[in-house]
């Protein structure tokens, strides 16, 4: 035990993530349930008794995403925070490097998210039937999420247990000059090939939208999320940062640069989600024009703010960094 | 137009179950009048509320319509009750800080039809239930008599095919209760299927063909 968990934003962060904890043990259990005994032929009282805790895991199921979503703004503020008690750290990046635990738990968030926003899309889908036709697809969806919420409160625990106070983490200082070392970015890219790839991307995912294409949606969609990582990091950042050694993914969360991170990476994942959403219902015959939009939206969205701040950059300095 | 197939309908008081509903079995032909009778407590409304879909079951299948009302999910529900479910409630359940002809108005409002055809078929429905010349009146300027033909348009603007009634007359004296069966009267002979739920011995003496259907101590008595 060290000093980190009388941090105040620490102890609500897990207390929240232990209510959570027991919630989704409670729906565990109703979801096997309903994944065992489900029969809707059938009249009988477990059934109907089933149908019922159905609507109650729903309504679980949506304050968990709701508080989830919510709580993974807040770790990341959290960890920003805490970089003044952890020697070494400057923002989140040095925290959350503190050990090996940190990127795993702020992965396995995200999947969490994505899970359980899946999971509403198909309830919302199921419910406009007259008789629940993707409760058992739901169901395990469902599980699967409440497994990843159990992966997670073990990942909380083991992460925040093994910060060591004693020991300096590396944090942006080391991240600065990555470029100069050996070269950070995927597939042996430089900053211009990356930048062509990033448009690229960006177009065939409005086209493949466009055409209905699940498949290419799909593999653009994930190739572009990894190509964002870097293009933010090791490009689009230092236009925010105006700063061409400041290559890092927290720091623009930070006040100093008006929490716009917050933006750019929900921007990012949201349409990263939905875009898979709209992929996976498709391929069970649903279709979604709700959803379309929201990814066409939050791309544009992402993609314009970033390509802005490398224009006012530019028009206000006449040079690019 | 009903059907219901042994139904149950209990609660779990101390690990014990109590039988509100045991066993009904009922099957209640289109157009036909049914008048479930039984003391108060005998599990009039409860049925009537399984019927209506307000309640669920405890166990049992119940179709009206051919469809399992208990197991639509609730968005098919709300609109299934609008448009094939009329309900008058014993307190009639009007709001009342609106006229009767927006009250009539309201099972509407759930089907997405547009407000100019809304009120036209408020207006039929008031006029149907011989309430037109007080629409603009609010419940609270109304009689028990008015508010209880208020309530009948209201059960009526959507033109549904099930009429149900929880003790339409509790609240009513004689002449307004005679007044109230003397419509039923006219819906029946409109072909409209219908469920009363009373203990008021006015309905053993009707005047047309219908059911009296017992139940007591959540049972039915004879042969549903």
């Amino acid at each position: 035990m060290n000093e980190l968990f009388l941090n105040n934003y620490v102890i609500v962060y897990l207390f929240s993530e232990a209510v959570l904890f027991l919630i989704a043990l409670y729906a565990f259990f109703k979801d096997i349930s309903i994944l065992r005994f489900w029969d809707f032929n059938n009249f009988s009282s477990k059934q109907l008794k089933l149908e019922k805790q159905s609507y109650l895991l729903s309504t679980i199921a949506t304050f968990i995403f709701t508080l989830k979503l919510t709580l993974l703004i807040y770790f990341v503020y959290m960890i920003d925070s805490l970089s003044i008690i952890i020697p070494g750290a400057m923002c989140g990046a040095g925290v959350i490097s503190a050990n090996s635990y940190g990127m795993s738990l702020l992965f396995v968030k995200l999947i969490t998210i994505f899970t359980f926003l899946l999971f509403l899309t198909l309830n919302n889908l199921d419910l406009k039937a007259k008789n629940y036709p993707l409760l058992k697809f739901k169901s395990w969806v469902l599980l699967a999420g409440l497994l990843l919420i159990f992966l997670e409160t073990y990942l909380d625990i083991a992460y925040l247990f093994n910060i060591d106070l004693s020991v300096p983490v590396s944090c942006c200082s080391a991240l600065f000059g990555n470029l100069e070392g050996a070269n950070p970015l995927p597939f042996g890219l430089d900053i211009k090939m990356l930048l062509i790839l990033y448009y690229t991307l960006f177009v065939s995912i409005i086209l493949s939208l466009l055409l209905d294409n699940k498949l290419l949606t799909a593999v653009t969609l994930i190739l572009f999320a990894v190509i964002s990582y870097y293009a933010v990091v090791y490009f689009f950042g230092t236009y925010i940062y105006e700063l061409p050694t400041h290559k890092c993914p927290f720091c623009m969360m930070q006040k100093e640069y008006y929490y716009i991170g917050y933006f750019v990476w929900g921007t990012l994942f949201s349409a990263l989600f939905f875009g898979l959403i709209w992929v996976i219902i498709g391929l069970l015959k649903y279709e979604s024009k709700v959803l379309k939009r929201i990814t066409v939206t939050s791309l544009v969205l992402f993609v314009s703010l970033c390509s802005a701040y490398v224009l006012y950059y530019y028009f206000k300095n006449g040079v690019f960094l | 137009m009903v059907k219901i197939e042994n139904l149950n309908k209990f609660y779990e008081i101390d690990g014990q179950k109590q039988y509100v509903l045991n066993a009904i079995n009922l099957n209640i032909q289109k157009g036909e009048c049914v008048i479930l009778k039984g003391v108060s407590g005998s599990g009039k409304t409860t049925l009537l509320s399984i019927i209506a879909g307000l309640d669920k079951p405890s166990s049992g299948k119940v179709l009206v319509d051919g469809e399992p009302i208990s197991k639509l999910p609730d968005m098919h529900l709300s609109s299934f009750r609008a448009q094939k479910i009329g309900i008058v409630f014993q307190n009639f359940n009007l709001l009342d800080g609106v006229s009767l002809a927006d009250n009539a108005m309201v099972p509407l409002i759930a089907s997405g039809i547009g407000l100019k055809e809304a009120k036209l078929k408020a207006q039929d429905a008031l006029k149907l239930a011989n309430i037109d010349h007080k629409a603009n009146k609010t419940p609270i300027e109304l009689s028990g008599g008015e508010k209880q033909r208020g309530a009948i348009a209201r059960a009526l603007v959507a033109n549904p095919n099930l009429i149900l009634c929880d003790e339409p007359t509790a609240n009513l004296d004689r002449a307004n209760s005679l007044s109230f069966i003397q419509t039923l009267k006219e819906l029946h002979n409109m072909g409209k299927t219908i469920i009363v739920a009373t203990h008021d011995s006015l309905f053993e003496e009707l005047d047309f063909e219908h059911r009296v259907v017992e139940i007591s101590q959540g049972s039915l008595v004879g042969r549903g």
